[in-house]
């Protein structure tokens, strides 16, 4: 048990190579049926087309995440594909000077930055978003009746947590599909696996992105506002010990994708599984009551955030085998948060499981998801309104979903419904 | 001293009351999982990042108890229940003697 596993000595008819071999890190088709049976079996294996080891058990993810000390988080956004070096040389003659400071930190930096983030990004503050996030659900819904189908992803759950990223930033009058196009670039350079033309051709918009970043962070400099730029500009006090100007610039930079990548995608993710059990649908329309422990499921069951990922610093064992420091962990959020150990029945979606909240989809430990409120509030009030404007609503069935992601990513491109109002 | 047990009572919102014993060294939030006493949800798994693991101590504990670190009281601005002189994170909370017959009341919500 203590020999250290080489990937390339993993014999031919072992499990763990079976598994590595038909793992497809960016499919997503047929996803969780595989995790299901490596849950059982094959609780960790390589995955060579990313060189990354996969975790497929909840206790073996929550050991990792929890474990900062001997798991770093540098690796989280790395490029799974690397960028080609004419792009990064662009990037910096351009002034994109966009660092980690959140998700792939480590502390002590983590613990520095997080402590001036959380002053804004916590449950109270974004609680009291909560009128202003109603009114834009509700405008979203009521420009959707009077239509006899709809794409929930066009109509609603594609922009509407990039307008409440807005609300945090106090920005005003900017397309959001301008916003959720260069975040879809940016994650694709990230999580995805982008051909070298995708890549080189990306460097503007991303310096588009940036320079957009940076300009929010100068105007709220000149006229301060009650929102999350001017928060942190305060909070840093000008002491760039606390937190230097480029790292608040970055934070937005980061804010302005994770504030809505997700909860779109989850949203829709949700609103998917409930209307393919059309009794689920109907439950929620009778009582409405059962909504917020419904989100849970959804997010326990489908959740756009799929895995994440992390680095080991030193020599480790886990699931069983022994794996030298610089071993690349993706722990699979999404194969955790059914494991049968805590959740029973895991792979059953139903709303009014007791535990539906013991799910991962917002990760574990020191990196737990801060806006993690906000994407609940946003989810709970898109069900709350469309079950009240639209109770008999149901899917185009003729006209199927496809499921598409990253490596960490998942959510429906499109998702028709009919909505018999 | 590491396998010392320590008493102590969890008082529930709805004013159930219930006894635990735990080990010197675990925290209060461990007990409480190990126990399953519901209210202290502790999403974060302990980590002091969430502040889901909201407590109220009696006020001879809170005083015999280790004071809280800086970290824990910004995190406790930010509870969503009602923050009290003797608001504590229960993942931040030692089992050692000064626990000894503590009441620990849960607050009505952790969110």
């Amino acid at each position: 048990m203590a020999t250290q596993l080489d990937p390339a000595a993993i014999p031919v008819g072992c499990p763990m190579h079976a598994a590595g071999e038909r793992f497809q890190p960016f499919e997503h088709d047929g996803m969780f049926e595989q995790l299901a049976e490596y849950r059982k079996d094959v609780p960790i294996f390589y995955a060579p087309q990313i060189d990354y080891w996969v975790v497929s058990r909840r206790e073996d993810v929550i050991s990792v995440l929890r474990d900062h000390e001997r798991f770093s988080a540098s690796v989280a956004t790395q490029a799974v594909v690397p960028w080609p070096p004419e792009l990064l040389q662009f990037l910096a003659d351009n002034g994109f000077t966009n660092e980690s400071v959140q998700v792939a930190c480590d502390p002590p930096r983590h613990s520095r930055v997080r402590s001036h983030v959380q002053g804004f990004l916590n449950p109270k503050k974004l609680q009291s978003f909560e009128a202003e996030v109603r009114q834009l659900v509700q405008s979203y819904v009521e420009a959707m009746k009077g239509k006899d189908t709809v794409d929930l992803v066009d109509a609603l759950t594609y922009e509407l947590p990039a307008m409440t990223a807005f609300l945090l930033l106090g920005v005003k009058d900017i397309d959001p599909r301008r916003i959720k196009a260069w975040t879809e670039l940016r994650v694709k350079l990230m999580h995805g696996f982008p051909t070298r033309e995708e890549q080189m051709s990306a460097g503007d918009d991303l310096l588009d992105f940036w320079r957009f970043s940076c300009d929010l962070v100068e105007q709220r400099k000149q006229n301060p506002g009650d929102d999350y730029p001017s928060w942190l500009l305060a909070s840093r006090g000008g002491d760039d010990e606390k937190l230097t100007e480029n790292e608040l610039k970055s934070l937005v930079f980061a804010l302005l994708l994770a504030a809505h990548e997700t909860t779109s995608n989850a949203s829709a993710n949700i609103i998917l599984e409930l209307l393919r059990r059309p009794d689920d649908w109907a439950a929620l329309v009778a009582d409405p009551s059962l909504i917020p422990n419904a989100v849970e499921e959804g997010f326990r069951f489908c959740s756009s955030v799929v895995s994440w990922r992390r680095v080991a610093k030193e020599d480790f064992e886990l699931g069983g085998v022994s794996l030298p420091a610089g071993t690349k962990l993706l722990l699979s959020l999404a194969s955790a948060s059914r494991d049968e150990s805590v959740h029973e029945n895991g792979d059953v979606f139903d709303i009014r499981r007791k535990n539906a909240r013991s799910h991962l989809a917002f990760g574990n430990g020191i990196h737990f998801c801060m806006g993690a409120p906000i994407a609940r509030m946003q989810v709970r009030m898109m069900l709350e309104e469309l079950t009240k404007a639209f109770p008999d609503m149901s899917l185009v069935n003729d006209d199927p979903v496809e499921i598409v992601g990253v490596l960490t990513f998942r959510g429906p491109s499109r998702l028709p419904v009919r909505l018999y109002a | 001293m590491e396998s010392e047990k320590i008493k102590f009572t969890f008082l529930s919102a709805d004013g159930t009351r219930q006894q635990v014993v735990g080990a010197a060294g675990e925290t209060v939030m461990e007990v409480a999982y190990a126990n399953g006493i519901e209210g202290i949800t502790a999403e974060c798994g302990g980590s002091m990042s969430c502040g889901t693991c909201h407590v109220y101590l009696d006020e001879t504990t809170f005083a015999q108890a280790e004071a809280p670190s800086e970290n824990e009281v910004d995190m406790l601005d930010i509870v969503s229940s009602e923050r009290r002189p003797t608001s504590r994170l229960s993942c931040q909370i030692k089992l050692s003697a000064a626990l000894s017959g503590a009441e620990v009341t849960i607050p009505e919500t952790q969110f």
